[in-house]
């Protein structure tokens, strides 16, 4: 073998071994840009109802289902797909007492298996002894606005959600049963993003001010962006006590729940390709939880999907029928 | 949430499939406010009436009917619905639903015994569907019915 030729197939391999090296390289997708250079996140981003907050305790450390576990979970909701077709249709059966299923939002099936992706088993971390002293006294053993699951003696008895007022920072992004819009609009030195319920809008400046003074306190806080590479960083602090955070923004058994003023969220906004979009926050609140936590949320664009108003409080009949059941279950 | 069928499903199901299905349950699928706490389980309602007026509002629509009574006595009746953002997307307009159509529905009374109701089940008095599901934008289209 000459040299010439040596050294000619020496490249030959060079190039056989880097081209499928090349080719498994991670391609970076590089999102546009708006007229004054920010990365574009701006559309229209439903949240999806089908993942749940919690990890179901046997899945481990699993972040994602087995093709397997997926086909069933695909399965099983074509079957809850076609019952709540049928489930209203025929009027000798007996009717449940619970939200009827035309009202609700299933979401479409994903492989994640929890949205709480830190700690790694999924799971809530425990709350400190502080904050469980602190939910078990509140308001002489009822609990927390919310979390009273007796007759409601008074408007206080039921969480900001129920009175319509709000679902938290957190709570208004996690997916629930229905109306879960999400839009992000820019200008130069601004992002907003607006949630469809309850009617929430977070105009957040990018421009490196502070916070605002902190005896300020607020249900959704106090929020700061930047951009971190093609990510939007955004830093809340300023919280009121008075909100809970829940897969359902109300502090149910199970959710989160109520936090303390200490409460700061820092969320992750990455659009990934061109139609999703992943949104992360992680919840550092050492005064009620043993350590801070992430959830992940993928997020969809569909431009077609119209958010709309959740103006609820007007139309809110359910608290007045709450009361006054209630009422009327003690003259009995 | 009704949960029709579910029992004889549960016990066809192999482990791994009851699995999955404590997966998808395991989302919580309480609506905005408490059902147990704004109505009585122990009174349900068989509603035939005709459509007086229909309330867009959040956080649920109502239905506004006049039930005659066999004495021939009118009595008006509010009907809980979902709330008008789902509602719409699921395809049901101001057209749906017309001034003086007849409905039958079942549910049940308000706790404050006022002639408020769920409606668990909307239907047209010749059996045909009031709210038509499967049309979820979040539903896949191969799951749409």
């Amino acid at each position: 073998m000459t040299r010439r030729c040596y050294a000619v197939c020496v490249i030959a391999i060079i190039i056989t071994l880097a081209v499928p090296v090349l080719a498994q390289a991670p391609k970076t997708w590089v999102p546009p840009k708006t007229p004054w250079g920010d990365p574009d996140l701006q559309g229209i981003w439903p949240g999806n109802m089908g993942v749940p907050m919690q990890r179901p305790q046997n899945l481990g450390e699993r972040t994602a289902l087995t093709d397997e576990e997926f086909a069933q979970r695909v399965a099983q909701a074509k079957r809850q797909a076609e019952a709540d077709g049928q489930s209203f249709a025929a009027s000798d059966t007996r009717v449940g007492i619970g939200p009827p299923s035309y009202w609700t939002e299933r979401g479409k099936p994903t492989r994640q298996t929890s949205l709480i992706i830190d700690p790694p088993d999924g799971r809530l971390p425990p709350l400190t002894p502080e904050a469980e002293k602190y939910r078990n006294e509140a308001r002489g053993g009822k609990g927390l606005p919310g979390e009273w699951r007796g007759e409601a003696d008074s408007y206080d008895d039921l969480n900001i959600y129920y009175r319509c007022i709000t679902r938290g920072l957190l709570g208004s992004i996690i997916p629930v049963v229905y109306n879960n819009g999400n839009q992000i609009l820019q200008a130069p030195g601004y992002v907003v993003f607006r949630n469809e319920m309850i009617h929430e809008s977070r105009v957040i400046p990018l421009d490196g001010r502070g916070h605002v003074d902190s005896k300020i306190k607020m249900f959704m806080g106090d929020s700061r962006g930047h951009w971190e590479g093609n990510t939007l960083v955004v830093e809340t602090t300023n919280f009121t006590d008075k909100d809970a955070i829940g897969s359902n923004g109300a502090g149910y058994p199970g959710d989160p729940g109520y936090h303390s003023e200490q409460l700061k969220i820092v969320e992750r906004f990455t659009r990934v390709s061109e139609n999703k979009l992943e949104y992360r926050a992680t919840v550092i609140d050492e005064k009620t939880w043993t350590r801070p936590w992430t959830i992940l949320i993928e997020l969809e664009r569909n431009d077609n999907y119209q958010v709309l108003e959740y103006a609820c409080h007007e139309g809110n009949y359910a608290m007045e029928d709450i009361l006054s059941g209630a009422r009327a279950a003690e003259q009995k | 949430m009704r949960l029709k069928g579910d029992d004889r499903m549960l016990r066809k199901m192999p482990a791994a499939l009851v699995l999955t299905a404590a997966l998808a349950m395991s989302v919580p699928l309480w609506a905005h406010h408490a059902f147990q706490a704004e109505f009585d389980d122990k009174k349900p309602v068989h509603l035939v009436g005709k459509v007086t007026k229909m309330e867009w509002i959040n956080p649920h629509a109502w239905i506004h009917i006049d039930v005659t009574e066999s004495d021939g006595k009118v009595t008006s009746w509010m009907v809980e619905c979902g709330s008008p953002n789902i509602m719409l997307r699921r395809g049901f307009t101001k057209e749906s639903l017309e001034f003086g159509s007849e409905i039958v529905v079942e549910g049940y009374r308000a706790k404050n015994g006022s002639n408020r109701a769920n409606g668990s089940s909307v239907t047209f008095k010749d059996g045909r569907r009031l709210f038509v599901g499967g049309s979820n934008p979040d539903i896949p289209a191969e799951f749409r019915q």
